[in-house]
């Protein structure tokens, strides 16, 4: 009988300084393992701890992940000092992932802020790998500084591709910053997309999500095309532990993605 | 009439003891005979002759046969080995009916959905339970409230029905079905009159049980999903909160919650996994790392209670996560009543309950 709770074992091969406060970790897999597009898993520092993380990287990449992680608690803040080599142990795949058969033939619209553009790194690689099937992948990603913004040597790269439109923004500028000033909020205007096929994809801080999702109401898009990161307090993964509740909803189990049409009419959800 | 047998109480004394050689037993039995209300608790092989029949259920529930307060589930990294644990089977006498039903939550949780906790489903494979009709109740009992009757109908793989001089016994299961075919000396078909005689005694319960709860007016299964819903931004949160001490017990008491969180420890060079049972009611509980906290005070988390009972549990099982045992309210040390809140938002609400 398999243990459902037992983790695999995974190598980190590489460590990448994304920010002062983000680091990405390429693990290599001592197993099999497969993930779709914005499932998530389990990280396990060995005896001291786990946490939940959506893989950064391209899924169809089978015997390594990447996972982006900002040192914000306990287990963040020693992931961020171990060397490379470390033994970590990684339980998963959960939840349900971007249904990406539903963005086929769509303008697709992703909207990032902060580690938030992390998921969308592997649903942009996702996206890109069979590009012939949407129409285009627009993508708005909002930091706080120029300093925060992460995947800083991809992002342009990704711009330069056919059927891709990328503008970014930071709250705040710096003196060698000469891009947009202002809250991602302020960079969803005039939209390169027809709202007659056009998804939305958001993943970043509630308050963020909050704002942005409004922002998309207001623009007219509805709500079963607005797809939202749900990441809530998942320990188990596994719709058991009870922690991640949304409404009648697990987040581990039933989300971490959701549209707004399923969490509209249940309270507190940026919370 | 096919699977109801009967057996005379010194020959289901002898039944009970005989198991003892090849399980592990468990039955009830008295805390403190000169309580005003008596309790019961579960023993190891008690040395009682004739073994406690408890007249209603007893102070702790179900679910700590099936899963501990903190236990290990898993090592790691090192070659996967099979779970094994269990040795030879448990049974578990003086179940009752709100235990049963309760139960059917952890059932749900452990053993459906993404996949079944290895642990549990081996315990619960290996355990037989041996419940029993209620013959009386306590203050705080009120399982008709929940559409539960106070004699187990179904959940369970015996059940006892004392009369004067034996006990009605039903099978309910194939694992019950098998024990009395492997000590059939023990057991005889019952006689009709045994069976009515089952069916007064149970009606006479009810009765009494239902003069109990009819002046307490309570909330009804049918009611209470919109009550929570309709009632989430009342004050009653915030009102019945202000004693809470955080304490966690009416969760831990409880034969439906079932939270736990998953924690890692080293013991020597081997990594472990462990299972803590968890409390909505502790003030991390939905906190998320970087410190964002849906349920940042004492009012959420009473309010994410009644949620997860009321509201989660009927639309993902068909069923509210309480059984009317009334452990919570026991247990309490602020004296918090699950009646008494449900009836607040209902008259709050101005709904019929």
């Amino acid at each position: 009988m398999k243990n459902i709770y037992q983790p695999i074992e995974a190598i980190v091969e590489d460590v990448i300084t994304e920010s002062p406060t983000i680091k990405t970790f390429v693990l290599r897999l001592k197993e099999p393992f497969e993930f779709k597009t914005g499932q998530f898993i389990e990280l396990t520092l060995p005896g001291i701890g786990e946490a939940p993380f959506t893989p950064s990287s391209d899924p169809n990449i089978k015997d390594k992940i990447d996972l982006t992680i900002m040192n914000v608690g306990r287990v963040t803040a020693l992931l961020h000092n171990i060397p490379k080599n470390t033994s970590l142990g990684i339980r998963g795949p959960y939840g349900k992932g971007y249904p990406l058969d539903k963005f086929e033939g769509k303008d697709v619209l992703i909207v990032g802020g902060g580690v938030g553009l992390a998921p969308l790194r592997s649903l942009l690689f996702s996206l890109f790998t069979g590009i012939d099937k949407y129409n285009k992948v627009v993508l708005r990603y909002g930091s706080r500084t120029p300093t925060d913004i992460i995947y800083k040597g991809s992002i342009g790269e990704w711009a330069k591709k056919n059927k891709v439109d990328v503008v970014t923004t930071v709250d705040v500028g710096d003196s060698a910053w000469n891009g947009n000033v202002g809250l991602v909020t302020t960079i969803l205007k005039d939209l390169p997309v027809d709202l007659e096929k056009a998804v939305s994809i958001v993943c970043g801080p509630p308050i963020m999500m909050k704002f942005v999702t409004l922002k998309l109401l207001d623009l007219g898009f509805k709500p079963q095309d607005i797809y939202l990161s749900m990441e809530k307090n998942m320990s188990c993964g596994l719709g058991k532990c009870g922690h991640c509740r949304i409404g009648s909803f697990y987040s581990c189990k039933d989300g971490p993605v959701f549209t707004y049409e399923q969490l509209k009419d249940i309270h507190d959800i940026w919370d | 009439m096919d699977n109801i047998y009967y057996t005379e109480s010194a020959q289901f004394t002898v039944f009970l003891n005989k198991l003892k050689d090849t399980c592990k037993v468990f039955s009830p039995v008295v805390k403190d005979p000169n309580a005003k209300e008596i309790d019961y608790f579960y023993k190891h092989a008690p040395d009682s002759q004739p073994p406690v029949f408890n007249s209603y259920r007893a102070v702790e529930p179900l679910k700590p046969f099936f899963t501990s307060p903190r236990e290990k589930i898993t090592d790691y990294f090192i070659s996967p080995k099979d779970v094994k644990e269990v040795t030879g089977k448990t049974i578990v006498l003086g179940v009752k009916s709100c235990d049963i039903a309760g139960h059917k939550v952890q059932d749900f949780v452990f053993l459906e959905g993404t996949g079944a906790d290895n642990l549990y489903q081996l315990r619960r494979e290996n355990t037989i339970l041996i419940s029993g009709d209620c013959t009386d109740f306590k203050e705080v009992c009120h399982c008709l409230a929940w559409e539960i009757l106070p004699h187990p109908t179904w959940g369970f793989d015996l059940n006892l029905s004392p009369l004067t001089e034996g006990y009605v016994i039903e099978v309910g299961s194939k694992k019950g079905e098998e024990f009395i075919r492997q000590y059939k000396e023990y057991f005889v078909k019952a006689k009709e009159t045994q069976v009515s005689a089952r069916k007064t005694k149970r009606d006479k319960l009810i009765e009494r049980l239902k003069k109990h709860l009819a002046p307490q007016n309570l909330v009804s299964k049918d009611t209470v999903q919109r009550l929570v819903r309709q009632g989430y931004n009342l004050d009653t949160w915030q009102q019945f909160m202000l004693p809470c001490v955080e304490c966690g017990g009416c969760n831990l008491i409880c034969d439906t919650c079932h939270c736990f969180l998953l924690t890692d420890e080293k013991e020597g060079n081997l990594n472990q996994k462990l299972r803590v049972w968890d409390s909505c009611q502790y003030a991390n509980f939905a906190r998320v790392a970087g410190g964002a906290n849906p349920l940042k005070t004492r009012a959420q988390r009473l309010r994410n209670r009644f949620m997860k009972k009321f509201d989660f549990f009927m639309d993902n099982l068909g069923m509210p996560a309480c059984c009317g045992c009334g452990r919570c309210i026991e247990v309490c040390p602020a004296k918090i009543d699950i009646r008494e809140v449900l009836k607040d938002l209902a008259k709050k609400l101005n709904i019929a309950k």
